[in-house]
C-alpha cells in the first residue's frame, strides 16, 4: 500500500510537454486528456504506470484519471505494433467493401481486428467513421490516411510500413 | 453559388494564412470590430443561422443566453467531434481552411464576450490537429488572436484540445465534461451551458460549420444572408455524401437543396446506373428514407415533415446490393460501441438491439424478434437519459418501418437474402 | 413558496428541491436505484421517471427541479410499464443468485423487481460472467451483480474524496473496480459497501454468515475509536455484532464511516479478551475469582493508604473509558483514597494543549463543531494529518476544499493532496521559523485586534529573520506571501491542530504561534484527539488539577462544592502527572497504580524506564479488556467489559456529549463497576443500581452537566453546555519559551499515525490487521538512498531510549530528515524509542524529532 517500488517515468521533455499544455486549461484535471495523449505515445500505451505517472504530475488521482483514459476508444490499454492500422468498418466503409479488407488484412497478415503480428510490425483496431466516408472504404496507420482503399491498393501502402 | 466555407481549398497552400488572406481573409473580423457585440448578434439574428451541428438550434439565441450572462470568463468552444458516422463535412474546413473557423471563432468570441476558445477536435483527426495548431499560431502572430486582437482591445485566446475517441463528446455537455478532463457523459441541464458550462462558466459550444459562416455572415451581412437558401434556415450548407453514387464528397449547396437533386444532379447518380434502396440522409442516427421518400429540401425544418431530419447532412446512399439488416445492425453496434454507459436504457438497450439484430443477419433470427426489437426499442425512445439511445432506437425503428420484409426474409430464410454484396 | 402537485396531492415547498425530494417530503415514495441523498444528482438509472404535464418527454424526479405549478404524475400505468421495461433492460446481465447473495433481504434492485415486475426474461443471450473478487481482505466485489449505478464511485471521489474506485471502460462494457484491477489501495472507509444498492460490493466480513432479516438487534451508539465520535449502528445476532454501518442523518458523520469505525468492532469477540481476573502468584498471572482478585486489591490498597498516605497511590483513567468510568475512577481516588493522582494519556498532548488553548480563548474554545469545517473559507493545517487521526472530520476538509475552500497546509498532508492544498512545508527544522514569520506577516497585513492585550503583548514579541529563512528554506517569497494572502484574507479561517504539532520539542512554542496566527485572523480552533472519550475524561477530572465539570482544582469554591458533594474533604495540592507517577515509582514515593483501559508500557515514551518504574511498584492494578503489555507487569489484572457492552456517554472532540449503547451481553463488569466494588470493600459506601444512575449523580455534582440527562441525550445534538471565559487562567497565565535550535544533519523519529490502526483495539481487530497487517518503518527514497537502504531492508533503529526492528518502505510522502514509524503493534511500538523529555509549557513529551540511528540488518524474507 505505500511501497513504491521504481517505476517507469516519464522523461523530462515529456513532463515540459504536460507542464505546458496545463497551461491551457484553468484546472489540472483539463490537462488530464492531452497529457494522457503524451503518456500514450512515451510508453506506447497506456500501462499502469503510464496512469501513475501522469496522475503524479497532474494531480489527479490514478483511479479517476483510469477511469477517463479508459473511457476513450484511442487510448490503448495494451502494447500495440510498431504500426497502428485504424480501419474504418462503419457503414460508408463497410457498404464499399470495408469488411473484406479486414478478411485481406487476415489473409496476408494474419492480422486479427485487435490484435498484433507476431512480427510486432501491425496493429489492428477497427475504427468507427473516420471521417473519410467520400473517400471510402478508408485507414489511419499512425496519423497518416490513406483513402479510396482497394484490395490492391491496401497491401501496397501498408508495405510502405516497416 | 460559389464556396464560401471551403473557398480556395483547390489552392494546395490554402491552409496558410497568407494564402487565406489573399483571398480577402480576416477582413470580416475587422469589420465585426466596427459593430459591437449586440449588433454582431443582431446580425446573426436578423441571419437566422442555425447550428449545423445536427440540431439546427438559433445561434443568436444562444449567443445571448451566454452573453447576458454576468459570469466571467466566458468560453466559445467549437465543437469539431465529427463522429456521426457518414459525415466528413467538418474535415475539410479544419484541414484546408482552417482559418475561416479561427476567423469566425474570434469573431464570435468578440460577440458573446468570451475570452478563451477551445477546438474540442476529435482524435481521428491527426492531421488536422498539426494544421490547426500551425494556423492558430499564424492568427496570434498576426494579432488576429491574443491579449490585444488587431490593437482592438479584445481578447481572445484560442487552444486545440484533442478529443480521444468518443462519439458522445459530440454532445455539447459530454464535450464540456470531456474538455474538463472527465468521461465525455452527459450532464443534466439544466443549467445549461449557457449559464454554467465548461468550468462552472457561461459557455457557448457551436460546430465548426457554424462558426466557419461567421466571416461571410458578417461581410454580406445579415439580411442578404438570410436570403440564401431556405427561409426558414438559411445559409450555405456543406453536404456530405458517401455510398453509391458517381461522384461521392462534399457539396457547398444553399441550405434546402433537395435531396433528389443532391444525388442524381450533384453527386451525379448510383454508381453503375444500379438501383438506389436506400438513403440515410442527415447521418447514422437520422432516419433511412427508401427511395419514394428522398424528394424533399434538405434543412432542418422540411426534414422532419418527410420522416427525417437534416442531421449533419451527411447523405449515405445505398443501392440494391446492399443488404439492409446488416446495415442497421453495424448501425447498432456502433451505437452500443458509443453509448457512454450512464442510463439503463442506452446502456443494455443498445448491446440487446446489435445483439438481436446480429442473429437475424447471421441467420439465427427467431419468429418474434422482430416485435422483439420494436419492443426493446421502444422501452428505450424517449427514456434515455441523451438523444444518443433515442438516435440507436429509432434506426431499428426506422429500418423496420420502411424495410420489415427483407427483416423477415432474413429470420424466413436462416441467411442473409440479399445478393450481391460482400 | 413553491407549490407542486404530486399524484393530485399538493406540496408546498420552502426551497427550491427536487421532484423526487418534494415527494419524498410528502411521503410519495418514487423508486430510485441510482440516486442517494449522500450523492450529486446523477440521472442514470431512469427509474424515478415520472409524468410532468406540459413537459413532452418523462422527467427523472432525481434531477427535475420542482416548479411551482408543476403536475406530477409518478405512478400511472404507462409509467409502471417504463420501470418494469428499465428493470428488464437491468436484469439482463445480472445474476439470479439472490439465495446465495448476502444483499436479498436488503436488496434495492429486488424490491424494485418485486413490485414491479418483470416476471420473466426475454434477453436470450448469455449474461456477462465476473467471478466473485475474494483478493481484497476486507470487501468482497460480485461485480456480475453490479448495476452501474455508480453510487460507489460517486460516494468514492464525491464524498469521501479517496477517488480510489472508478467506472472503467465505456457503455455495455464499463464495469467497476479499483485502480489495480483487484485489491482496493484505499482509504478502506467502507462507504462504497454502505451505498451500494445490490449485493456487488459487500464486507467481507459478515459474509455468508447472516440474512439482513436475522438481526434482532440494531443498536445505535457511538464508535469507540477516535475523538470525533460518529454515530454507528451495531447489528447484533446471538450476542454477536454482526456489521457496523453509519445512519444518514446522524450528526458527526451523517452516513460515514472510516475503516476502523466500519470494520473494527471484531476486537468485541476476540477469543483474547480477558475472562477472568488473573493474580500474581509465585510470580505468575493466574485466574482467580472476582471475590479474591477484588478483595486482594481492596485490601492492599487500604494497607498502602494507611501506611502511606491517599498520595502514595495514583491512578491512571482511560481516554477509551465512558464518562461514567471515568467519573467512578476519579472520584475512587479522590474520595476513597484521598488523592488527586489522577492522570491519563491525555497529557501527551491534547489536556495540556487545550488548557493553553482555552486559556488565550476561552473556555470551550476547541469545541467547534466538526461539520462546520466544511462551511469555513479557509482551513489551516499544522501538526499532521487530520485524515489518518480524525479521518470523518478530514472528509469535511475535503468537503471544504470541494466547495471552493482554501485548504492551507503547513506541512505535507497527504490525505489532502488531492484537494488542491497551498502547502508550505519547510522540513521539520525549520518549521518554528515558519510560523514566526507566518506571525510576522500576517501582522504587517492585519495588524492587532486589540481585544486580548494580554496576548498581544506576548505576540509582538515574536521575531525572525524573514529573508534568512527564505534564503534557508525551499520556501519561496511568492510561495509565503500567497499562503499569507490567502489566510489573511479569509472570513472563516479554522486552524486544524494536529499532534504532530503537540509532540515535538518547543511544542509549546510552536502552539503559542499557531495560536497567535489564530488570534489575528480570528480563526476557531480544532484540536485533533485520537481517542473516543479523551475529552470526556478531562471533563470528568481525570486530571491532577481538574474536577468534574472541567472546574480547576485551585478554586476552593469549586473543591468546596465537591466536597459537599461528595462529603469528603478533598487534598488540595494538584495530584501527580502521569510522567511524575512514573517518576515517583521509579524514586518509590508512589507505591501503588491502578490503571483502567491504558497500557502505559506502550503508550508512554521510554518503555524500558517505564517499565523498570511499574516494577518497583508494591501493587499495579491493571484493568483492561485484554492483556497488556502493561498488564504483563501487574500484581491484579480485572477483565473489564468493552465499549460495546455496557452503557454509558462519551464526549467528543466538539464536546458533543452522546450515549454509548450495550450491543452484546457479555458476563462481567464495566470498568465503573469494578471500581465501584474494589471502593465498596474498601469504605462499604458506594453503590450505583446503573449506568444511568452514576450519570444522574455527574448530572447533579457537575456544572458542565447540570441537569442533563440520558433521555435528553438520546434526543441528539447535547454540546458541552458552557462556553465563556478562561476557567484556570488567562493569556496572561501562557508560558512562552523559545526553545533552542534543534541539532541538524540526524535523522529522527517521526509517528506514523496510522489511519487503519488505534493501538489497543485494532491490533485485535482481525479486519484491520489484514488491511494493515504489520508495522514498518516508512523512509523518503532520497533520504533510504543516503542510507544505503532499499525497500525490503529490515533495519534497526536506534535511540538513547530503545531499539526497534523494521522492514523499510520508501515513501516520498515520508519526511526527508525522519523515518516514520507507527505505535501500534507490539514491540515496534515507536513511543518506545522516545525519551521522557518533556516540553516545558505543555508537558507533553518531545516524540517526534527523537534522535535516532539506522543500521541495516537484513531483508525481509518473501
Amino acid at each position: 500500500m505505500n511501497t513504491m517500488p521504481e517505476k517507469q517515468m516519464l522523461s523530462a521533455a515529456a513532463l515540459k510537454e504536460i507542464q505546458d499544455i496545463r497551461k491551457n486549461y484553468p484546472t489540472a484535471r483539463a490537462a488530464l486528456l492531452p497529457a494522457l495523449y503524451v503518456a500514450q505515445r512515451e510508453f506506447g500505451w497506456l500501462s499502469p504506470e503510464a496512469y501513475e505517472a501522469v496522475s503524479d504530475h497532474l494531480g489527479v488521482p490514478k483511479a479517476i484519471a483510469r477511469g477517463v483514459g479508459t473511457f476513450y476508444a484511442m487510448y490503448k490499454h495494451k502494447p500495440l505494433g510498431r504500426h497502428v492500422v485504424q480501419l474504418c468498418t462503419n457503414v460508408s466503409c463497410m457498404i464499399l467493401g470495408a469488411e473484406r479488407l479486414v478478411d485481406l488484412l487476415k489473409n496476408k497478415y494474419g492480422l486479427e481486428p485487435g490484435g498484433t503480428t507476431a512480427d510486432n510490425r501491425f496493429s489492428l483496431v477497427i475504427m468507427e467513421c473516420i471521417g473519410a466516408c467520400g473517400t471510402a472504404p478508408a485507414m489511419l496507420v499512425n496519423d497518416d490516411f490513406h483513402e479510396n482503399l482497394t484490395d490492391k491498393n491496401i497491401i501496397e501502402i501498408l508495405e510502405r510500413y516497416t | 453559388m460559389e464556396n464560401v466555407l471551403l473557398k480556395n481549398i483547390e489552392n494546395p497552400n490554402s491552409a496558410d494564412i497568407k494564402e487565406y488572406m489573399a483571398v480577402g481573409g480576416y477582413v470580416s473580423l475587422a469589420k465585426a470590430f466596427e459593430k459591437s457585440p449586440k449588433e454582431i448578434i443582431d446580425e446573426v439574428k436578423k441571419a437566422g443561422l442555425r447550428g449545423r451541428g445536427g440540431a439546427g438550434f438559433p445561434v443568436a439565441m444562444k449567443w445571448t443566453f451566454a452573453s447576458g450572462d454576468p459570469k466571467t470568463p466566458k468560453y466559445l468552444l467549437c465543437n469539431a467531434d465529427e463522429g456521426e458516422p457518414g459525415t466528413f463535412k467538418d474535415r475539410p474546413i479544419l484541414e484546408k481552411n482552417p482559418h475561416v473557423l479561427i476567423e469566425g471563432m474570434a469573431i464570435s468570441g468578440y460577440a458573446l464576450g468570451a475570452e478563451y476558445g477551445f477546438i474540442y477536435l476529435r482524435g481521428e483527426y491527426p492531421a488536422a490537429k498539426h494544421i490547426l495548431d500551425k494556423a492558430i499560431a499564424q492568427a496570434y502572430e498576426k494579432g488576429f488572436l491574443g491579449e490585444n486582437i488587431a490593437g482592438n482591445g479584445v481578447r481572445f485566446h484560442l487552444a486545440v484540445h484533442q478529443g480521444a475517441g468518443a462519439y458522445i463528446c459530440g454532445e455539447e455537455t459530454a464535450l464540456i465534461e470531456s474538455l474538463e478532463g472527465d468521461k465525455g457523459q452527459p450532464r443534466i441541464k439544466p443549467p445549461f451551458p449557457v449559464n454554467v458550462g465548461v468550468f462552472s462558466k457561461p459557455t457557448v459550444v457551436n460546430n465548426v460549420e457554424t462558426l466557419s459562416n461567421l466571416p461571410y455572415l458578417i461581410s454580406i451581412g445579415g439580411e442578404a444572408y438570410a436570403k440564401i437558401g431556405s427561409p426558414d434556415c438559411p445559409g450555405p450548407k456543406i453536404y456530405c455524401v458517401s455510398g453509391h453514387v458517381e461522384r461521392p464528397g462534399v457539396y457547398e449547396l444553399p441550405m434546402g437543396t433537395n435531396l433528389r437533386d443532391i444525388i442524381y444532379t450533384h453527386c451525379g447518380g448510383i454508381k453503375g446506373g444500379r438501383k438506389l434502396k436506400a438513403v440515410i440522409p442527415g447521418g447514422i442516427s437520422t432516419p433511412v428514407l427508401p427511395p419514394d421518400k428522398i424528394d424533399c429540401a434538405m434543412d432542418f425544418v422540411n426534414m422532419p415533415k418527410h420522416g427525417s431530419m437534416l442531421g449533419s447532412g451527411a447523405v449515405i446512399v445505398m443501392d440494391e446490393s446492399v443488404c439492409l439488416v446488416k446495415v442497421c445492425y453495424r448501425a447498432l453496434k456502433f451505437f452500443e460501441h458509443e453509448s457512454c454507459g450512464k442510463c439503463t436504457p442506452c446502456r443494455e438497450g443498445t448491446g440487446w438491439l446489435r445483439s438481436i439484430l446480429g442473429r437475424i443477419e447471421q441467420g439465427t433470427g427467431a419468429e418474434g424478434d422482430i416485435d422483439l426489437l420494436l419492443s426493446v426499442a421502444a422501452n428505450m425512445i424517449g427514456k434515455t437519459f441523451c438523444p444518443l439511445g433515442d438516435g440507436a432506437a429509432s434506426v431499428v425503428q426506422n429500418f423496420i418501418k420502411h424495410f420489415r420484409p427483407e427483416f423477415e426474409e432474413h429470420i424466413r430464410a436462416q441467411a442473409c437474402v440479399v445478393q450481391g454484396q460482400k | 413558496m413553491i407549490t407542486v402537485t404530486i399524484n393530485g396531492k399538493e406540496i408546498k415547498l420552502e426551497k427550491a428541491v427536487t421532484v423526487l425530494e418534494a415527494a419524498r417530503s410528502a411521503g410519495i415514495k418514487i423508486p430510485t436505484l441510482c440516486y442517494h441523498e449522500q450523492l450529486e444528482r446523477y440521472g442514470g438509472c431512469r427509474l424515478c421517471l415520472v409524468e410532468v404535464e406540459k413537459m413532452p418527454r418523462l422527467q427523472t424526479a432525481c434531477t427535475l427541479m420542482a416548479a411551482d405549478g408543476m403536475i406530477v404524475r409518478t405512478e400511472t400505468e404507462a409509467i409502471a410499464d417504463v420501470r418494469r421495461g428499465i428493470l428488464e433492460f437491468l436484469l439482463i446481465n445480472h445474476p439470479l443468485d439472490c439465495p446465495y447473495c448476502d444483499k436479498a433481504g436488503e436488496c434495492e434492485l429486488q424490491d424494485l423487481v418485486e413490485k414491479y415486475g418483470p416476471t420473466t426474461s426475454r434477453f436470450k443471450e448469455k449474461k456477462r460472467k465476473v467471478t466473485e473478487n475474494l483478493q481484497d481482505p476486507v470487501i468482497v466485489r460480485n461485480m456480475e451483480r453490479c448495476v452501474m449505478c455508480t453510487r460507489c464511485v460517486r460516494m468514492c471521489e464525491g464524498v469521501q474524496g479517496a477517488a480510489a474506485i472508478g467506472v472503467i471502460n465505456r457503455g455495455g462494457h464499463s464495469h467497476i473496480e479499483p485502480f489495480s484491477g483487484n485489491k482496493y489501495d484505499c482509504e478502506y472507509c467502507g462507504n462504497c459497501v454502505s451505498v451500494c444498492p445490490v449485493g456487488a460490493i459487500m464486507s467481507r466480513l459478515h459474509r455468508h454468515s447472516y440474512r439482513p432479516w436475522q438481526v434482532k438487534e440494531k443498536v445505535e451508539t457511538v464508535c469507540p475509536y477516535c475523538g470525533v465520535g460518529c454515530t454507528v449502528v451495531a447489528q447484533v445476532r446471538d450476542d454477536v455484532i454482526k456489521r457496523v454501518i453509519p445512519r444518514i442523518g446522524s450528526p458527526v458523520n451523517n452516513g460515514m464511516l472510516c475503516s476502523r469505525g466500519r470494520f473494527g468492532y471484531e476486537f468485541v469477540g476476540h477469543p483474547d479478551r480477558l475472562t477472568a481476573p488473573l493474580i500474581r502468584k509465585n510470580g505468575v498471572l493466574e485466574e482467580t475469582t472476582w471475590e479474591e482478585a477484588i478483595g486482594f486489591v481492596a485490601k492492599r490498597l487500604t494497607e498502602i493508604k494507611g501506611k502511606h498516605g491517599g498520595n502514595a497511590v495514583a491512578g491512571i483513567a482511560s481516554p477509551r473509558c465512558t464518562n461514567e468510568d471515568n467519573y467512578i475512577f476519579q472520584k475512587f481516588l479522590r474520595v476513597t483514597l484521598g488523592t488527586n493522582n489522577i492522570d491519563s494519556t491525555a497529557r501527551m498532548g491534547y489536556a495540556g494543549a487545550q488548557a493553553f488553548i482555552e486559556n488565550i480563548f476561552g473556555q470551550g474554545a476547541t469545541g467547534n463543531i466538526i461539520s462546520g469545517l466544511a462551511n469555513s473559507d479557509t482551513v489551516l493545517v499544522v501538526g499532521g494529518d487530520p485524515t489518518t487521526v480524525n479521518p470523518i472530520l478530514g472528509l469535511q476538509i475535503r468537503a471544504c476544499s470541494r466547495k471552493g475552500g482554501t485548504i492551507l497546509t503547513i506541512g505535507h498532508v497527504r490525505g489532502l493532496q488531492h484537494f488542491s492544498p497551498v502547502e508550505l512545508d519547510p522540513g521539520a527544522m525549520l518549521e518554528t521559523t515558519l510560523l514566526e514569520c507566518l506571525v510576522l506577516s500576517l501582522l504587517d497585513r492585519k495588524g492587532l485586534p486589540g481585544s486580548n492585550p494580554a496576548l498581544e503583548a506576548k505576540i509582538k514579541a515574536v521575531h525572525a529573520d524573514n529573508a534568512e529563512f527564505l534564503k534557508n528554506s525551499c520556501i519561496t517569497k511568492e510561495g509565503l506571501a500567497d499562503f499569507v494572502d490567502k489566510l489573511g484574507s479569509s472570513g472563516t479561517p479554522a486552524v486544524v491542530i494536529g499532534k504532530d504539532l503537540l509532540q515535538t520539542a518547543g511544542s509549546g512554542y510552536r502552539l503559542f504561534l499557531v495560536c497567535a496566527i489564530n488570534y489575528i485572523v480570528n480563526g476557531r480552533v480544532y484540536l485533533l484527539s485520537d481517542h473516543a472519550n479523551e475529552q470526556g475524561l478531562l471533563d470528568m477530572g481525570c486530571a491532577p488539577d481538574l474536577l468534574p465539570g472541567y472546574r480547576p482544582l485551585s478554586y476552593a469554591e469549586f473543591r468546596k462544592r465537591y466536597e459537599t458533594a461528595w462529603k469528603t474533604p478533598l487534598p488540595e495540592k494538584p495530584g501527580l502527572n502521569i510522567f511524575e507517577m512514573i517518576g515517583a515509582a521509579e524514586n518509590g514515593t508512589l507505591k501503588a497504580l491502578y490503571v483502567m483501559g491504558e497500557n502505559p508500557v506502550f503508550n508512554l515514551p521510554d518503555a524500558a524506564t517505564v517499565t523498570a518504574s511499574l516494577k518497583k511498584l508494591e501493587l499495579l492494578v491493571v484493568q483492561d479488556i485484554f492483556l497488556t503489555e502493561t498488564g504483563r507487569l501487574a500484581d491484579v489484572v480485572l477483565p473489564a467489559l468493552s465499549w460495546a457492552e455496557k452503557d454509558g456517554t462519551f464526549t467528543n472532540m466538539e464536546r458533543r456529549i452522546q450515549r454509548v449503547r450495550k450491543a452484546v451481553n457479555r458476563e462481567g463488569m464495566a470498568d465503573w463497576q469494578i471500581i465501584t466494588e474494589v471502593a465498596r470493600n474498601m469504605s462499604g459506601k458506594a453503590h450505583y443500581t446503573g449506568a444511568v444512575a452514576v450519570f444522574e449523580e455527574i448530572a447533579r455534582v457537575s456544572p458542565l452537566h447540570r441537569d442533563l440527562s440520558y433521555d435528553e441525550i438520546e434526543q441528539g445534538n447535547v454540546i458541552y453546555p458552557y462556553k465563556g471565559e478562561p476557567l484556570r487562567g488567562s493569556a496572561e497565565d501562557i508560558a512562552v519559551q523559545k526553545p533552542a535550535a534543534a541539532a541538524e544533519g540526524t535523522i529522527s523519529l517521526a509517528i506514523d499515525r496510522l489511519l487503519f490502526h488505534s493501538g489497543t483495539l485494532s491490533r485485535k481487530s482481525p479486519a484491520l490487521i489484514k488491511i494493515y497487517p504489520e508495522a514498518v518503518a516508512r523512509i523518503h527514497p532520497e533520504t533510504a538512498v543516503s542510507l544505503s537502504l532499499a525497500e525490503g531492508d529490515v533495519i534497526r533503529i536506534s535511540s538513547q531510549s530503545g531499539k526497534i526492528e523494521l522492514p523499510v518502505v520508501l515513501d516520498r510522502h515520508a519526511g526527508r530528515s525522519s523515518v516514520l514509524v507507527p505505535n501500534i503493534f507490539e514491540g515496534t511500538g515507536a513511543l518506545r524509542l522516545a525519551g521522557m523529555g518533556l516540553d516545558p509549557v505543555l508537558k507533553a513529551p518531545a516524540i517526534n524529532g527523537t534522535p535516532v540511528t539506522i543500521e541495516r540488518i537484513g531483508k525481509v524474507t518473501p
